[in-house]
Protein backbone atom coordinates (compact mmCIF):
# COMPACT_ATOMS: atom_id res chain seq x y z
CA UNK A 1 0.00 0.00 0.00
CA UNK A 2 1.38 3.27 -1.17
CA UNK A 3 0.52 5.07 2.04
CA UNK A 4 2.84 2.81 3.99
CA UNK A 5 5.82 4.13 2.10
CA UNK A 6 5.01 7.61 3.26
CA UNK A 7 4.96 6.26 6.79
CA UNK A 8 1.31 7.15 7.19
CA UNK A 9 -1.08 4.39 8.20
CA UNK A 10 -3.88 3.74 5.69
CA UNK A 11 -7.42 4.74 6.69
CA UNK A 12 -8.13 1.00 6.88
CA UNK A 13 -5.45 0.61 9.57
CA UNK A 14 -6.70 3.69 11.40
CA UNK A 15 -10.26 2.30 11.40
CA UNK A 16 -9.01 -1.03 12.81
CA UNK A 17 -7.11 0.67 15.61
CA UNK A 18 -10.05 2.89 16.54
CA UNK A 19 -12.46 -0.04 16.53
CA UNK A 20 -10.27 -2.16 18.80
CA UNK A 21 -10.20 0.65 21.33
CA UNK A 22 -13.87 1.61 21.10
CA UNK A 23 -15.10 -1.99 21.31
CA UNK A 24 -12.88 -2.80 24.26
CA UNK A 25 -14.57 -0.02 26.23
CA UNK A 26 -18.07 -0.77 24.89
CA UNK A 27 -17.80 -4.43 25.84
CA UNK A 28 -16.91 -3.69 29.44
CA UNK A 29 -19.41 -0.84 29.69
CA UNK A 30 -16.91 1.36 31.57
CA UNK A 31 -17.07 5.03 30.68
CA UNK A 32 -13.86 7.09 30.63
CA UNK A 33 -14.55 8.79 33.98
CA UNK A 34 -15.08 5.52 35.83
CA UNK A 35 -11.90 4.12 34.33
CA UNK A 36 -9.86 7.08 35.55
CA UNK A 37 -11.40 6.74 39.00
CA UNK A 38 -10.31 3.09 39.04
CA UNK A 39 -6.82 4.12 37.89
CA UNK A 40 -6.47 6.58 40.78
CA UNK A 41 -7.63 4.00 43.32
CA UNK A 42 -5.27 1.33 42.01
CA UNK A 43 -2.39 3.84 42.01
CA UNK A 44 -3.18 4.70 45.63
CA UNK A 45 -3.10 1.03 46.62
CA UNK A 46 0.27 0.48 44.89
CA UNK A 47 1.70 3.57 46.59
CA UNK A 48 0.92 2.07 49.99
CA UNK A 49 3.51 -0.63 49.26
CA UNK A 50 5.98 1.05 46.90
CA UNK A 51 6.73 4.75 46.53
CA UNK A 52 5.55 5.57 43.02
CA UNK A 53 4.59 8.54 40.93
CA UNK A 54 0.78 8.33 41.09
CA UNK A 55 0.38 10.03 37.72
CA UNK A 56 2.64 7.51 35.96
CA UNK A 57 0.18 4.65 36.52
CA UNK A 58 -1.58 3.78 33.28
CA UNK A 59 -4.75 1.81 32.75
CA UNK A 60 -5.86 0.21 29.49
CA UNK A 61 -8.65 -2.02 28.27
CA UNK A 62 -7.79 -4.26 25.34
CA UNK A 63 -9.90 -6.62 23.29
CA UNK A 64 -8.70 -9.71 21.51
CA UNK A 65 -11.32 -11.78 19.78
CA UNK A 66 -14.23 -11.64 22.23
CA UNK A 67 -12.05 -11.65 25.36
CA UNK A 68 -11.33 -8.36 27.06
CA UNK A 69 -8.35 -7.64 29.25
CA UNK A 70 -7.58 -4.91 31.79
CA UNK A 71 -3.97 -3.77 31.84
CA UNK A 72 -2.51 -1.61 34.60
CA UNK A 73 1.09 -0.54 34.31
CA UNK A 74 3.24 1.42 36.72
CA UNK A 75 6.95 2.20 36.68
CA UNK A 76 8.52 1.01 39.95
CA UNK A 77 11.52 2.88 41.38
CA UNK A 78 14.70 0.95 42.19
CA UNK A 79 15.30 0.48 45.93
CA UNK A 80 17.17 3.39 47.45
CA UNK A 81 16.53 5.60 44.46
CA UNK B 1 -41.11 -27.50 11.83
CA UNK B 2 -39.54 -24.50 10.12
CA UNK B 3 -36.68 -22.33 11.19
CA UNK B 4 -36.77 -18.64 12.16
CA UNK B 5 -33.86 -16.36 11.31
CA UNK B 6 -33.68 -12.72 12.37
CA UNK B 7 -31.72 -10.26 10.20
CA UNK B 8 -30.34 -7.52 12.43
CA UNK B 9 -27.54 -4.94 12.62
CA UNK B 10 -27.95 -2.33 15.36
CA UNK B 11 -27.22 0.55 13.02
CA UNK B 12 -29.76 1.59 10.41
CA UNK B 13 -29.09 1.89 6.70
CA UNK B 14 -26.62 -0.98 6.36
CA UNK B 15 -28.88 -3.16 4.21
CA UNK B 16 -30.95 -5.29 6.61
CA UNK B 17 -34.16 -4.98 4.62
CA UNK B 18 -32.46 -5.54 1.27
CA UNK B 19 -30.70 -8.57 2.74
CA UNK B 20 -33.97 -9.97 4.13
CA UNK B 21 -35.74 -9.50 0.78
CA UNK B 22 -32.94 -11.10 -1.22
CA UNK B 23 -32.31 -14.03 1.12
CA UNK B 24 -36.07 -14.67 1.30
CA UNK B 25 -36.43 -14.67 -2.47
CA UNK B 26 -33.30 -16.79 -2.91
CA UNK B 27 -34.45 -19.41 -0.40
CA UNK B 28 -37.87 -19.51 -2.10
CA UNK B 29 -36.10 -20.03 -5.45
CA UNK B 30 -34.48 -23.10 -3.91
CA UNK B 31 -37.96 -24.55 -3.42
CA UNK B 32 -38.51 -23.85 0.28
CA UNK B 33 -41.56 -22.03 1.60
CA UNK B 34 -40.62 -18.69 3.13
CA UNK B 35 -42.44 -16.04 5.17
CA UNK B 36 -40.82 -12.62 5.59
CA UNK B 37 -41.91 -10.65 8.65
CA UNK B 38 -41.35 -6.90 8.74
CA UNK B 39 -40.77 -6.29 12.46
CA UNK B 40 -40.14 -2.56 12.02
CA UNK B 41 -43.51 -1.41 13.34
CA UNK B 42 -44.20 2.25 12.55
CA UNK B 43 -41.51 2.44 9.84
CA UNK B 44 -42.31 -0.38 7.47
CA UNK B 45 -40.06 -0.82 4.45
CA UNK B 46 -39.85 -4.47 3.51
CA UNK B 47 -43.12 -4.11 1.54
CA UNK B 48 -41.65 -1.46 -0.80
CA UNK B 49 -38.32 -3.28 -1.17
CA UNK B 50 -40.32 -6.38 -2.18
CA UNK B 51 -42.60 -4.31 -4.44
CA UNK B 52 -45.71 -5.50 -2.56
CA UNK B 53 -46.79 -2.17 -1.04
CA UNK B 54 -50.02 -1.91 -3.03
CA UNK B 55 -51.39 -5.20 -1.79
CA UNK B 56 -51.36 -4.70 1.97
CA UNK B 57 -54.69 -5.26 3.71
CA UNK B 58 -53.75 -6.54 7.16
CA UNK B 59 -50.47 -6.32 9.08
CA UNK B 60 -48.60 -7.86 11.97
CA UNK B 61 -50.34 -5.75 14.64
CA UNK B 62 -53.76 -6.89 13.32
CA UNK B 63 -52.60 -10.49 13.72
CA UNK B 64 -51.26 -9.91 17.24
CA UNK B 65 -54.51 -8.14 18.21
CA UNK B 66 -56.51 -11.01 16.69
CA UNK B 67 -58.28 -8.85 14.13
CA UNK B 68 -57.35 -11.51 11.59
CA UNK B 69 -55.40 -14.76 11.31
CA UNK B 70 -51.75 -14.77 10.28
CA UNK B 71 -52.67 -16.68 7.10
CA UNK B 72 -55.09 -13.92 6.12
CA UNK B 73 -52.55 -11.15 6.64
CA UNK B 74 -49.87 -12.81 4.51
CA UNK B 75 -49.31 -11.32 1.05
CA UNK B 76 -48.31 -13.87 -1.54
CA UNK B 77 -45.49 -12.88 -3.87
CA UNK B 78 -46.64 -13.23 -7.49
CA UNK B 79 -43.14 -13.89 -8.83
CA UNK B 80 -42.45 -16.90 -6.66
CA UNK B 81 -44.96 -19.55 -5.63
CA UNK B 82 -43.73 -20.11 -2.12
CA UNK B 83 -42.86 -16.65 -0.80
CA UNK B 84 -45.06 -14.57 1.52
CA UNK B 85 -44.76 -11.24 3.34
CA UNK B 86 -46.28 -10.29 6.68
CA UNK B 87 -46.05 -6.48 6.59
CA UNK B 88 -45.54 -4.17 9.56
CA UNK B 89 -48.12 -1.61 10.61
CA UNK B 90 -47.28 1.95 9.63
CA UNK B 91 -49.48 3.64 12.25
CA UNK B 92 -48.91 1.75 15.50
CA UNK B 93 -45.82 2.09 17.65
CA UNK B 94 -43.41 -0.60 18.73
CA UNK B 95 -45.16 -1.16 22.06
CA UNK B 96 -48.18 -2.56 20.20
CA UNK B 97 -46.31 -5.89 20.07
CA UNK B 98 -44.51 -7.76 22.86
CA UNK B 99 -41.76 -10.37 22.68
CA UNK B 100 -44.31 -12.97 23.84
CA UNK B 101 -46.63 -12.02 20.93
CA UNK B 102 -43.76 -12.43 18.48
CA UNK B 103 -42.68 -15.75 19.93
CA UNK B 104 -46.20 -17.08 19.50
CA UNK B 105 -46.62 -15.68 15.98
CA UNK B 106 -43.25 -16.97 14.77
CA UNK B 107 -43.97 -20.38 16.33
CA UNK B 108 -47.28 -20.56 14.44
CA UNK B 109 -45.65 -19.65 11.13
CA UNK B 110 -42.80 -22.11 11.67
CA UNK B 111 -45.38 -24.88 11.94
CA UNK B 112 -46.62 -24.13 8.42
CA UNK B 113 -43.57 -22.82 6.51
CA UNK B 114 -39.95 -23.93 6.08
CA UNK B 115 -38.32 -20.56 6.83
CA UNK B 116 -39.42 -17.42 8.67
CA UNK B 117 -37.10 -14.45 8.08
CA UNK B 118 -37.57 -11.53 10.46
CA UNK B 119 -36.45 -8.07 9.35
CA UNK B 120 -35.36 -6.35 12.56
CA UNK B 121 -35.65 -2.58 13.06
CA UNK B 122 -32.54 -0.51 13.77
CA UNK B 123 -31.67 0.07 17.42
CA UNK B 124 -31.55 -2.21 20.44
CA UNK B 125 -34.81 -1.28 22.19
CA UNK B 126 -38.32 -2.74 22.13
CA UNK B 127 -38.41 -3.35 18.37
CA UNK B 128 -35.15 -5.29 18.55
CA UNK B 129 -36.34 -7.32 21.51
CA UNK B 130 -39.54 -8.17 19.65
CA UNK B 131 -37.69 -9.14 16.48
CA UNK B 132 -35.26 -11.54 18.15
CA UNK B 133 -37.85 -13.09 20.51
CA UNK B 134 -38.91 -15.92 18.23
CA UNK B 135 -35.63 -16.41 16.36
CA UNK B 136 -33.69 -19.68 16.29
CA UNK B 137 -30.66 -17.93 14.86
CA UNK B 138 -29.48 -14.49 13.81
CA UNK B 139 -27.68 -12.97 10.87
CA UNK B 140 -25.92 -9.71 11.70
CA UNK B 141 -25.40 -7.38 8.74
CA UNK B 142 -22.50 -4.93 8.98
CA UNK B 143 -20.90 -2.62 6.45
CA UNK B 144 -17.11 -2.17 6.65
CA UNK B 145 -17.37 1.08 8.62
CA UNK B 146 -16.44 1.94 12.19
CA UNK B 147 -19.98 3.00 13.23
CA UNK B 148 -21.67 -0.06 11.74
CA UNK B 149 -19.17 -2.48 13.27
CA UNK B 150 -19.43 -0.82 16.65
CA UNK B 151 -23.22 -1.18 16.66
CA UNK B 152 -22.99 -4.73 15.31
CA UNK B 153 -20.73 -5.63 18.24
CA UNK B 154 -23.36 -4.38 20.68
CA UNK B 155 -26.01 -6.50 18.99
CA UNK B 156 -23.74 -9.56 18.94
CA UNK B 157 -23.35 -9.23 22.71
CA UNK B 158 -27.13 -8.97 23.21
CA UNK B 159 -27.76 -12.00 20.98
CA UNK B 160 -25.12 -14.01 22.82
CA UNK B 161 -26.82 -13.14 26.13
CA UNK B 162 -30.03 -14.71 24.71
CA UNK B 163 -28.09 -17.78 23.46
CA UNK B 164 -29.06 -17.08 19.85
CA UNK B 165 -26.43 -18.47 17.44
CA UNK B 166 -25.21 -15.66 15.21
CA UNK B 167 -23.41 -15.37 11.89
CA UNK B 168 -22.16 -12.35 9.98
CA UNK B 169 -22.81 -10.81 6.57
CA UNK B 170 -20.41 -8.08 5.55
CA UNK B 171 -22.32 -5.86 3.15
CA UNK B 172 -21.18 -3.37 0.49
CA UNK B 173 -17.52 -4.30 0.27
CA UNK B 174 -15.49 -2.66 -2.48
CA UNK B 175 -12.40 -4.64 -3.46
CA UNK B 176 -10.99 -1.56 -5.08
CA UNK B 177 -11.16 0.48 -1.86
CA UNK B 178 -9.84 -2.37 0.28
CA UNK B 179 -6.88 -2.65 -2.06
CA UNK B 180 -6.21 1.06 -1.79
CA UNK B 181 -6.22 0.72 2.00
CA UNK B 182 -9.31 2.85 2.33
CA UNK B 183 -11.78 0.21 3.48
CA UNK B 184 -11.79 -2.52 6.11
CA UNK B 185 -11.65 -5.96 4.49
CA UNK B 186 -14.02 -8.77 5.37
CA UNK B 187 -11.15 -10.43 7.24
CA UNK B 188 -10.70 -7.27 9.32
CA UNK B 189 -14.41 -7.28 10.20
CA UNK B 190 -14.44 -10.98 11.10
CA UNK B 191 -11.38 -10.53 13.27
CA UNK B 192 -12.85 -7.54 15.10
CA UNK B 193 -16.30 -9.03 15.67
CA UNK B 194 -15.06 -12.62 16.21
CA UNK B 195 -18.06 -14.02 14.33
CA UNK B 196 -18.47 -16.72 11.72
CA UNK B 197 -18.86 -15.17 8.26
CA UNK B 198 -21.76 -16.45 6.16
CA UNK B 199 -21.08 -14.14 3.24
CA UNK B 200 -19.66 -10.85 1.99
CA UNK B 201 -21.77 -8.91 -0.47
CA UNK B 202 -20.01 -6.60 -2.92
CA UNK B 203 -20.99 -2.96 -3.27
CA UNK B 204 -23.14 -3.25 -6.38
CA UNK B 205 -25.16 -0.60 -8.18
CA UNK B 206 -27.56 -3.28 -9.45
CA UNK B 207 -28.97 -3.44 -5.92
CA UNK B 208 -29.92 0.25 -6.06
CA UNK B 209 -31.58 -0.19 -9.45
CA UNK B 210 -33.50 -3.33 -8.48
CA UNK B 211 -34.65 -1.74 -5.21
CA UNK B 212 -36.00 1.22 -7.21
CA UNK B 213 -38.24 -1.23 -9.02
CA UNK B 214 -39.30 -3.22 -5.97
CA UNK B 215 -37.55 -6.28 -7.32
CA UNK B 216 -35.05 -8.20 -5.14
CA UNK B 217 -31.74 -8.37 -7.03
CA UNK B 218 -31.70 -12.19 -6.93
CA UNK B 219 -34.83 -12.21 -9.14
CA UNK B 220 -33.09 -10.08 -11.73
CA UNK B 221 -30.19 -12.31 -12.59
CA UNK B 222 -26.51 -12.36 -12.28
CA UNK B 223 -25.16 -9.23 -10.62
CA UNK B 224 -22.33 -9.75 -8.14
CA UNK B 225 -24.56 -9.00 -5.16
CA UNK B 226 -27.31 -11.29 -6.46
CA UNK B 227 -24.86 -14.17 -6.84
CA UNK B 228 -23.58 -13.67 -3.32
CA UNK B 229 -27.08 -13.43 -1.81
CA UNK B 230 -27.98 -16.67 -3.59
CA UNK B 231 -24.86 -18.32 -2.21
CA UNK B 232 -25.61 -17.09 1.32
CA UNK B 233 -29.15 -18.48 1.00
CA UNK B 234 -27.77 -21.92 0.08
CA UNK B 235 -25.40 -21.75 2.99
CA UNK B 236 -28.12 -20.60 5.39
CA UNK B 237 -30.30 -23.62 4.64
CA UNK B 238 -27.41 -26.07 4.37
CA UNK B 239 -27.73 -26.57 0.61
CA UNK B 240 -24.29 -25.24 -0.25
CA UNK B 241 -22.01 -27.54 -2.19
CA UNK B 242 -18.92 -29.16 -0.77
CA UNK B 243 -16.73 -26.86 -2.87
CA UNK B 244 -18.46 -23.79 -1.48
CA UNK B 245 -18.07 -25.01 2.08
CA UNK B 246 -14.38 -25.64 1.62
CA UNK B 247 -13.69 -22.15 0.38
CA UNK B 248 -15.88 -20.53 3.02
CA UNK B 249 -16.10 -16.99 1.78
CA UNK B 250 -17.39 -17.76 -1.71
CA UNK B 251 -16.24 -16.90 -5.17
CA UNK B 252 -14.97 -13.46 -4.59
CA UNK B 253 -13.08 -14.20 -1.42
CA UNK B 254 -11.32 -16.89 -3.44
CA UNK B 255 -10.34 -14.20 -5.89
CA UNK B 256 -9.38 -12.00 -2.96
CA UNK B 257 -7.13 -14.65 -1.51
CA UNK B 258 -5.54 -15.19 -4.90
CA UNK B 259 -4.72 -11.50 -4.96
CA UNK B 260 -3.22 -11.68 -1.52
CA UNK B 261 -5.93 -9.90 0.40
CA UNK B 262 -9.37 -10.80 1.58
CA UNK B 263 -12.20 -8.78 0.19
CA UNK B 264 -14.91 -8.53 -2.38
CA UNK B 265 -14.73 -7.90 -6.05
CA UNK B 266 -17.25 -5.32 -7.15
CA UNK B 267 -19.46 -6.60 -9.90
Amino acid sequence: MWNMFRGKPSSREVAKGRLHLVLAHDRVGLEGGKLQEMRREIAAVISRYVPIDLDAVEIQIESKSRATELKVSSPLPARGA
Amino acid sequence: MGRAIVITSGKGGVGKTTTTANLGAAIAQLGMSVVLIDADIGLRNLDVVMGLENRIVYHVVDVVQRKCTAQKALIKDRRLDNLWLLPASQTDDKEAVTPADMRKLVGELKAAYDYVLIDCPAGIEQGFKNAIAGADEAVVVATPEVSSIRDADRVVGLLAAQDIPTRLIVNRISAHMVKKGDMLSQTDVIEILALELIGAVPLDEHVVASTNKGMPAVLEGKSGAAREFARIARRLIGMDSEAERETGGGWFSRIGRALGFSSATAA
